[in-house]
């Protein structure tokens, strides 16, 4: 999980400054180059106000004059553009000035290693014969032959079309990049909208590579006959997510239609208990009840965008069903759903929701989620016109990247709302559950590289880890392709596939989502596994203690709670995901049985 | 020589190869099946590995699957049961199965099993091709197995011709992006695209067709275009447990008829 440094060079206009230093670039550069169309001329003011940290841009100037100006405009990095000596770079060095040298990429690479000794940062460049930037790319192949301990940044046209082979990039001592002509409505004067955006992808695309791997887990196992299907949707989504209609629409029916931002409730009985400060993330309060219609409405428009007109959907409680079912309704598409007999005897009253909504819903002979999920793909293979609207972070890619960038609204709300409320954008501990992992995967993903924030996932052990009746994917998990990605999953020796088992529906799933997988296997994320008999419990805490009936799948969060060592004043956060009206038979029945065998 | 090439070499006529559920419909059945087709001279057979959740197959396949699991068909099992009948055969066995299977058997330890007992090519509809190229071609070639690659009708045809160049033994035409089994319609937009596969890019490899098979007419519609076909589902429908040789010599005297 690299995350490129941004470079904003070229800027000239103070109020155009103090606008871009609010997208929080890491550098801000302006050009001290009387030839440029980008000289800041000589009437700059002294203080430029700037969250990043400011760069000079210097060519064919003196020691003396490089400086002066250093000095006079507090600027941190002196950037040596023209052909500067060896000596040169040497001398401002010797200076204190913390130098980036610019190297033209048809140089050969040996000519830097002397300039490396007194470089902190190498920017390559396209060769031009104007010196400055000139706006054209340089093949970026070339880039691997580079060998020296040096970091460097990459220029040259940089747009946001090239967000995608910036990620294939891979180099260690790749630093940043550097942005300039491909954003400006002038020279000097940069695009804000324009750099917004290219933000927006960049953190888009930054999680998972091409392949769709996440590490090692991930990729598209799938048969050749849903190649075009996948093609097209893997083809289309980056260009569509990133439009600013799509945006647009996407953002109003969040807020008008779902009710985002949900609040971030803060705990005062529960905080008590626990001597700490715990916060509620109310994805309970979403229009049908949970977290999931975040990732349909996405979707749905997606498909809609495609000039899809049905939509295909798998559920194994009805809460992915019901929230596709509702999109579908609002945006006029036909809405088929695909669930286990099973599961439509156990969650009738959601069966009946799909039903009013519209949608048609088919049965999956013997079957739960894990057989409708097959049952929606062979359906999709056989009528690839329709658009499969999956309803959690498995399944092929480009999907668990797709559902997780929808879900991540949840951290996203969580970074702003904990802003105001702590003051600090990240909590100490951040507690999710995890059957597929939606819900996990968008709480988690802005703090995925916070290494600060300790990501908890819970995970459902059914009657117990050591019994056979358990959902426990990374407990009793191994390595195996299910659903077209390469995942942890529960399978027997032969590689089938083991029907998982826990009192919440929404947790029962023999797999967890690649993403999930790499947390995992990278010790980014921990594992926790909870009973039956500790989410239950935890279910009917949290409802006398804070009046809040959780959806089972989240009582496991919960049930987290007193497995930590929490210290005093640590901020923890909890993913409350669904609501707990479609569980009360579950609830009721359990402690039922529990009075009964307690007499 | 792989068996396969031998098979395509010496063709004197169309070449028919079936598929069918090992350890359907009993669990000691695929001996007596694999026997039975060699004898009413099938070219090829194709020896399904049952799995739990196999994506590309329409219902036919998947309850074989199913009913196969229940008798306890596995792996070794299977793998044995071949083992027994090795020194009888002399037309080529193809395996088609899921990635999972293969993985969690342990990749080298399957392919030094296929090697064994005389399996020559594999089918794993669900391995993308890069994946083949990275991790097993080598192996492949070290153990003498054959990587069989499907294509469809809606597959790109540059996409068809740079699969043809990795596929071995033939290429594995799906005759519509369809799951197994379904009622496959051979129209004029069908013909149209194997003309212009035909007549656009000279694949160096044999053809076969597969999916929706199921008929004389459909068999020699396929011959048409390729050098023979694949029967998978209706083979399965007309297995009569109590009479498995008369039920499938039935079948195949149905499909070949006076072909």
């Amino acid at each position: 999980m690299i995350t490129n440094k941004v470079k904003i060079c070229g800027m000239k206009h103070p109020q155009n400054i103090n606008s871009i230093s609010l997208l929080n670039p890491d550098f801000i550069g302006v050009i001290f180059y009387p030839y440029s169309p980008r000289f800041i001329g000589i009437s700059f003011p002294i203080e430029i106000f700037t969250t990043g940290k400011k760069v000079g841009v210097f060519v064919k100037n003196s020691i003396e004059n490089i400086l002066k100006k250093i000095q006079k405009y507090a600027i941190e990095f002196g950037q040596i553009h023209g052909d500067e000596s060896i000596e040169f770079c040497e001398e401002l060095y010797k200076n204190n000035v913390s130098i980036i040298k610019v190297i033209r990429v048809n140089e050969a690479f040996s000519v830097i290693q002397k300039y490396t000794n007194y470089s902190l940062y190498i920017l390559f460049d396209t060769h031009c014969k104007e010196f400055g930037g000139s706006g054209r790319k340089f093949s970026w192949e070339k880039i691997s032959e580079y060998a020296f301990d040096t970091k460097f940044l990459l220029s040259g046209g940089i747009g946001i079309k090239d967000v995608e082979s910036i990620k294939n990039v891979f180099h260690t001592k790749f630093f940043g990049i550097d942005l300039n002509s491909k954003f400006e409505i002038e020279p000097g004067n940069k695009n804000r909208d324009e750099l917004k955006r290219f933000y927006h992808k960049k953190k888009f695309m930054k999680f998972v590579d091409t392949k769709g791997f996440y590490g090692e887990f991930g990729g598209t196992f799938i048969p050749e006959m849903l190649w075009p299907n996948i093609k097209e949707l893997e083809n289309n989504y980056p260009k569509i997510i990133m439009e600013k209609k799509f945006q647009y629409t996407l953002q109003s029916l969040l807020k008008d239609f779902v009710g985002r931002p949900t609040p971030l409730f803060y705990c005062e009985e529960l905080s008590k208990k626990y001597e700490a400060k715990i916060y509620l993330k109310r994805e309970d309060l979403n229009h049908t009840g949970a977290h999931k219609i975040n990732n349909t409405v996405g979707q749905a428009l997606l498909a809609k965008k495609l000039g899809k007109k049905k939509i295909i959907a798998e559920t194994g409680a009805g809460q992915h069903g019901v929230a596709t079912a509702t999109v579908c309704a609002i945006l006029n598409m036909d809405c088929i759903v695909f669930m286990g007999d099973t599961d439509i005897q156990r969650q009738a009253i959601n069966v009946d929701r799909m039903k009013m909504l519209g949608a048609t819903i088919i049965p999956v002979k013997t079957g739960t989620l894990k057989d409708a999920v097959n049952e929606a793909l062979r359906y999709w293979i056989d009528n690839p016109e329709s658009y499969y609207l999956i309803g959690s972070v498995v399944g092929p890619h480009p999907y668990p990247h797709i559902v997780s960038f929808f879900q991540s609204i949840i951290s996203e709300e969580i970074q702003q709302q904990l802003k105001e409320k702590e003051g600090c954008e990240y909590p100490d501990y951040l507690i999710a559950s995890v059957g597929g992992g939606s819900n996990a995967a968008g709480a988690f993903y802005h703090f995925l590289d916070n290494l600060s924030v300790k990501l908890i996932a819970a995970e459902a052990a059914g009657l117990g880890l050591k019994t056979n009746k358990t959902a426990s994917s990374t407990f009793h998990g191994s390595k195996g392709v299910l659903h077209g990605s390469l995942t942890l999953l529960m399978q027997d020796e032969y590689g089938q596939i083991i029907e998982p088992y826990s009192i919440s529906a929404g947790l029962d799933y023999p797999g967890i989502g690649p993403m999930h997988s790499h947390l995992f296997y990278t010790n980014r994320a921990q594992f926790i596994s909870i009973t039956d008999d500790e989410a239950i419990q935890a279910g009917y805490e949290l409802s006398f203690l804070q009046g809040i009936i959780p959806a089972i799948e989240s009582a496991h969060s919960i049930a987290i709670l007193p497995k930590l060592n929490l210290k005093n004043n640590e901020v923890v956060v909890l993913n409350l995901s669904g609501r707990g009206e479609k569980d009360m038979d579950s609830y009721i029945n359990y402690m039922n049985l529990y009075h009964e065998h307690d007499r | 020589m792989n068996m396969i090439d031998k098979i395509f070499t010496h063709k004197k006529k169309y070449i028919l190869s079936i598929y069918f559920t090992a350890g359907y419909p009993k669990l000691e059945s695929t001996k007596k099946i694999i026997r039975i087709l060699q004898k009413y001279c099938v070219d090829i057979i194709e020896v399904g590995i049952p799995y739990s959740d196999a994506l590309a197959d329409g219902t036919t396949i998947q309850n074989s699957s199913k009913k196969s699991l229940v008798n306890g068909m596995n792996l070794d099992k299977l793998f044995a049961q071949l083992q027994c009948i090795k020194k009888e055969l002399y037309i080529p066995l193809i395996f088609m199965g899921y990635y999972n299977s293969f993985l969690s058997f342990g990749e080298k330890a399957f392919l030094i099993k296929c090697k064994q007992i005389g399996i020559s090519g594999l089918i794993f509809p669900d391995i993308p091709t890069y994946i083949y190229q990275y991790n097993y071609q080598e192996r492949f070639k070290k153990y003498g197995l054959y990587f069989i690659i499907l294509v469809t009708t809606h597959t790109p045809i540059e996409r068809i011709f740079s699969l043809s160049s990795i596929t071995e033994g033939f290429l594995y035409l799906v005759s519509s992006t369809t799951t197994t089994g379904k009622n496959v319609f051979f129209d004029k937009k069908k013909d149209e695209f194997f003309t212009c596969l035909n007549s656009k890019i000279k694949l160096n490899i044999p053809k076969l067709i597969g999916f929706g098979i199921s008929n004389k007419e459909s068999f020699h519609w396929s011959c048409s275009y390729s050098d023979g076909a694949i029967i998978g589902s209706s083979f399965i429908k007309s297995i009569d447990e109590y009479d498995i040789e008369e039920s499938i010599q039935r079948f195949l005297q149905l499909i070949e008829g006076n072909a």
